[in-house]
């Protein structure tokens, strides 16, 4: 199985929760005018990263991350 | 309008339409409305037509649609005489995007840190004056409460230290002005609109003393205030102290009912269900102790605590009403809703809905909500979801873990006689809402 994560920016609204989870994964650039927008530095991260990862997207306010397991 | 496509909700009458019924109960006549006519159903509150919408796929349609489409300026003009000309509906839609992200700036990751701790300590003075046992109105404890705490993390010390009785008065005038008549016409002539306009009037007076002063001092504080004091539109302007003011009713309003109405149902249901409750309070018991330090990282896990609160939140969302104004035909599901209708999502409706949650009406914080992130909205969802959602999560839990900590909680009336009641479109709990409360017994490790 392959680490894989996904956003929806539409649901996104910068709060930056992921990041201060995952700095490896995640990047909000800040947008002045408007929310942050969230950036995935990779779409895999490396298995070690996992509970960052999972912790990032379960602590996300809008639940706009998700984890696919691909095989 | 006979001929529409879907069906009208039966009981209009002539020029009313649904107007007295909705004013009545917002929450059921919706409810009833969907029972009635299923996932597409028009009513009217006097001239104005509405399509209530009810599924997850609606509610995912209407929350990705685009302002220029689905406008909540219209619907919501009712918000502008409350916090004012230039702010937040008042202002163009672009205006309003940047002042709802210097909101949200106060409400970032790093300023939820210290708010757990401050939420504690407001708990603690508020109980100081308790005994060990006795009996209170939680509705009225709880708007003192989460006035006092959110004034402490959002607007600073000194702002708080200043906050009087005066200001939770006026807030309820503001609300009592949020009504099914300010949605027909928030300029109409009523009592309330007048009291609503003389509460804000004076708010202007309390918050201006409290910026110039500011102001004169040259103080700096890390909190939303300093932020609006500093804050800049895309073209260079500052916001003028009639605009600050303007955001900081706005900000504490939109946490205000809300939260404390959520904090109220909360404890009736945690009095309501003692086997759900002691699971609660051991919870708590393992990460938190009265006078230690209540950190952000241990509020976050509390999973009892927090799967109880999403589950006050779903059977008894403060928001019932969530409305968009058609601006471009709005097409779902093969029909067409023309430009110039409203569209109506109610949350109190969402959570109902037994493809999302089987036996809806039973209370059960261990229930698996659906993976559909639409089909639990109680804080709305999509670009304009609540900016302030996590803000008040951890506040109610902050609530609790330090009220659980120390006291237990019984309902002094029968368990029926608690229910949803909504004198404004804020859903509450009915009058009277009283509960006894009573000191722990210094146990550690035993549950009450």
């Amino acid at each position: 199985m392959t680490l894989r994560i996904a956003i929806d920016r539409e649901l996104c609204q910068g709060h930056g929760v992921c990041m201060d989870e995952a700095p490896d994964v995640v990047l909000v650039i800040e947008r002045a005018g408007d929310y942050g927008q969230t950036s995935l530095l990779t779409e895999t991260p490396p298995e070690e990263m996992r509970a960052r990862v999972e912790a990032a997207v379960r602590h996300c306010p809008n639940r706009a991350l998700r984890i696919i397991e691909t095989p | 309008m006979s001929e529409a496509a879907w069906p009208i909700v039966s009981g209009a009458k002539p020029q009313l339409g649904h107007y007295e019924e909705f004013n009545a109960h917002p929450a059921k006549f919706m409810l009833r409305a969907w029972r009635e006519c299923g996932e597409i159903a028009e009513f009217s509150l006097g001239e104005v037509r509405n399509v209530l919408l009810s599924s997850p796929s609606a509610y995912e349609a209407v929350f990705r649609a685009l302002d220029d489409q689905l406008s909540p300026s219209e619907p919501y003009r009712f918000m502008v005489p409350v916090f004012g000309e230039g702010i937040q509906f008042g202002a163009p839609l672009e205006i309003e995007r940047q002042q709802v992200k210097m909101q949200s700036n106060a409400l970032r990751v790093d300023r939820m840190k210290s708010y757990a701790q401050v939420i504690a300590r407001e708990v603690e003075d508020w109980v100081a004056g308790w005994d060990d046992a006795g009996e209170q109105d939680f509705y009225d404890e709880f708007k003192e409460l989460v006035l006092r705490s959110s004034t402490h993390c959002l607007m600073g010390s000194e702002f708080r230290a200043k906050l009087t009785g005066e200001f939770g008065a006026l807030y309820q005038d503001l609300e009592h002005a949020v009504s099914a008549a300010s949605i027909v016409d928030p300029y109409g002539q009523q009592d309330a609109f007048a009291k609503r306009d003389r509460a804000r009037a004076r708010l202007v007076e309390l918050i201006s003393a409290v910026i110039q002063e500011r102001r004169r001092s040259g103080a700096q504080s890390p909190d939303m205030l300093q932020s609006f004091m500093e804050a800049a539109y895309l073209d260079g302007r500052r916001l003028t102290d009639d605009e600050i003011v303007g955001m900081v009713i706005w900000i504490m309003f939109a946490g205000f009912h809300t939260s404390s109405n959520t904090a109220t149902w909360t404890i009736v249901e945690l009095a309501r269900h003692s086997e759900h409750a002691a699971r609660v309070v051991r919870e708590v018991d393992s990460v938190y102790e009265p006078g230690g330090e209540l950190a952000h990282t241990a509020l976050r896990e509390l999973p009892a605590l927090e799967r109880f609160v999403f589950e006050v939140l779903r059977l008894h969302p403060p928001l019932v009403t969530l409305m968009r104004l058609v601006k471009r035909d709005f097409a779902f599901k093969g029909v067409v809703i023309p430009a110039g209708l409203n569209i109506v999502v109610s949350p109190y409706v969402a959570h109902r809905l037994p493809e999302s949650f089987p036996d809806a009406e039973r209370f059960d914080p261990e229930r698996a909500f659906p993976e559909n992130v639409f089909a639990y909205i109680p804080f709305g969802g999509g670009r304009r979801k609540c900016v302030g959602n996590a803000f008040a999560l951890l506040q109610v839990k902050a609530i609790f873990a330090a009220l659980l900590a120390r006291y237990e909680f019984s309902l002094v009336d029968a368990p029926e006689t608690y229910r949803d009641d909504m004198p404004s479109l804020i859903l509450r709990t009915s009058e009277p809402c009283r509960l006894r409360y009573r000191r722990r017994r210094k146990q550690p490790g035993a549950s009450a």
